[in-house]
């Protein structure tokens, strides 16, 4: 039963307009970052290594690429978690609110295979939105741009990663930064479970992703801390494969902390969704 | 009519914090019984439904459905019911076909391509199957809805409130549907209402709620019978005389004249074959006997009291 609603699922969400509104702000997105590096990417790049040039000589194609997916991920990671509760904050709420909810309740199918098989259906949905944006990033980055070696400015200096040195950390980066997606994705799914609305679940994931960041980013003690315990923490650790050395202890823990946040929110959305009175 | 009892739902109660929707709701509905569960608006209807389908957890009480406890044998006896609550929702960005396939695969049945066309053409939507429900009106969700009860050929069907805004052509469709229903499926269907002569048209037993409680339950028949109807005798002439001779072969009966052909009895309905019998043999011409008060009556009756 979990995989025929799970193949329900699929089929709800490619027939919602709202799904491809995430594709298709992605796309252009990536396109107009890469259309504008491509008219006025080598000012943009002298601006960042300025500082440098007294003391470095810079050759070969630097705006290249491997750079230009760089530059990517870390201008839409803040912005695709919206892109992800739009769709996953409304897969419980958005049913209740349609009044289907009803109707699918009243099958022989457990509550807790339901939550599971939209947190499959929202897996998947999620694996793609970041396939596609590796694509658009990596791949036509690349046949736009060529390839290179990658420089990337971190708050230690200037790393400079040999071209044949890079593809495997942007796989892992991606890979990390699904699970971050996977968490945004698991948050809204519990709160769609609270909520009879479509809206709600998805202002509530957008308002905790802000309060968290807002928590993260202040330099007060008294959060000193509850700041490594935030999921937000732990979002852009994607960039740590960016390093040199990899400080893979340091990713280790953000993984295990990102996977214990996915867990802690599918139980929540169960517990909840199973004591819940279908009213709507 | 077979006594198997199929549904037995027993000290019924819900509250939703410190409201109390259904008090004390108990009832009994047996195998081939098209039943109506009957109560006005805010009577705990339909969370009592609701309750029935596992969609709301009582606080007390107990429902056994073909003989076992709901909570604890949910999705096997779901898999034998098919319902609509309240009113159906489908998913509106797909087709009528589309959506009967998603609730088939989760129905706990093979449901082929054949059975989905064919349970269309059943309630009347062949040539509709493509087209998304969104354009619907609400009759056509209606029928939607009672394909999709159908779907896995349930034993027992549970509709809540199926005629709730329809107009008057597609009420009838639903009550001619439900009927066929009983008459060729031979299911078991639970009606719920607050339109008493929806129940009268189509159900043999029936239980009446009124503020989370039961009421009482019965045959319709019966208890149609049982109830006192004001009865209009409309004669060709000699009113007068008529009631002279009613009032000795039924010493009890409570009548007046109302003008010189009408009279006015209040008469138990299973009388009324014999008042005619005894005026038509006392040799009075009877243009028409009217009974006047219905269910209705008795509803509103019981429902205040």
């Amino acid at each position: 039963m979990l995989w025929k609603n799970t193949y329900n699922e699929f089929i709800k969400i490619l027939a919602k307009p709202r799904s491809y509104i995430g594709l298709a702000a992605l796309t252009l997105l990536i396109l107009i970052i890469l259309f504008a590096m491509k008219a006025d990417g080598r000012m943009y790049i002298s601006f960042v290594t300025a500082s440098f040039e007294q003391t470095l000589s810079f050759n070969g194609n630097i705006l290249n690429g491997n750079l230009i997916a760089f530059i990517v991920l870390q201008m839409l990671i803040v912005h695709i978690p919206l892109l992800v509760a739009l769709v996953t904050g409304d897969l419980l709420s958005g049913e209740a609110a349609m009044g289907t909810l009803r109707m699918l309740l009243t099958k022989p199918i457990s509550r807790s295979q339901v939550v599971f098989s939209k947190l499959i259906a929202a897996a998947v949905y999620t694996f793609i939105l970041v396939v596609w944006m590796g694509f658009l990033a990596l791949i036509v980055g690349r046949w736009m741009f060529g390839t290179g070696d990658l420089i990337v400015l971190n708050s230690d200096g200037l790393v400079i990663l040999n071209y044949a040195d890079i593809l495997w950390r942007y796989g892992l980066a991606f890979a990390v930064a699904y699970l971050a997606l996977m968490t945004i994705a698991t948050l809204s799914i519990a709160f769609s479970a609270f909520a009879d609305n479509s809206i709600g679940p998805i202002v509530s994931t957008m308002a905790v992703i802000i309060l968290f960041t807002i928590i993260g980013s202040l330099d007060v003690s008294v959060f000193e801390h509850v700041k490594p315990w935030l999921f937000t923490t732990h979002m852009a650790s994607w960039r740590s494969f960016f390093s040199d050395p990899v400080p893979w202890s340091a990713i280790w823990e953000s993984v295990w902390i990102l996977l214990v946040h996915n867990i802690l929110f599918v139980a929540i959305a169960i517990f909840k969704f199973k004591r819940k009175d279908i009213t709507t | 009519m077979n006594q198997e009892p199929i549904i037995e739902v027993k000290g019924l109660q819900k509250n939703f914090g410190a409201f109390t929707a259904v008090k004390d709701v108990s009832f009994t509905v047996n195998k081939g019984d098209v039943f109506g569960f009957l109560g006005p608006n805010g009577a705990g209807k339909s969370t009592t439904m609701r309750c029935m389908l596992s969609l709301i957890k009582p606080n007390a009480g107990q429902i056994n459905i073909f003989g076992k406890n709901l909570f604890e044998a949910r999705n096997e006896i779901l898999a034998q019911v098919g319902s609509i609550v309240e009113k159906p929702d489908f998913y509106k960005y797909l087709s009528a076909r589309k959506n009967l396939e998603i609730f088939a695969r989760i129905s706990g049945a093979d449901v082929s391509q054949q059975t989905i066309f064919e349970t269309l053409d059943f309630v009347g939507l062949t040539g509709r199957e493509k087209d998304k429900v969104g354009g619907f009106s609400h009759g056509m969700r209606q029928r939607l809805g009672i394909a999709q009860t159908l779907l896995h050929k349930p034993e027992l069907i549970i509709l809540d409130e199926p005629t709730t805004g329809l107009d008057p052509q597609g009420i009838i469709e639903v009550r001619d549907l439900i009927l066929r229903l009983k008459n060729e499926q031979n299911k078991t269907v639970i009606l719920s209402s607050h339109q008493l002569a929806e129940i009268e048209h189509v159900a043999n037993r029936m239980v009446i709620i009124n503020k989370g409680q039961t009421i009482i339950e019965g045959s319709v028949s019966e208890l149609m019978n049982a109830q006192e109807t004001l009865l209009s005798v409309e004669l060709l002439e000699r009113s007068n005389e008529a009631l002279q001779l009613l009032q000795q072969q039924f010493p009890t009966l409570k009548a007046e004249v109302i003008s010189p052909k009408t009279l006015e009895l209040n008469v138990e309905r299973s009388l009324i074959p014999a008042i005619n019998a005894a005026l038509v043999n006392g040799g009075f011409a009877v243009v028409a006997l009217e009974p006047k008060r219905t269910l209705e009556d008795f509803f509103i009756q019981m429902t205040q009291n």
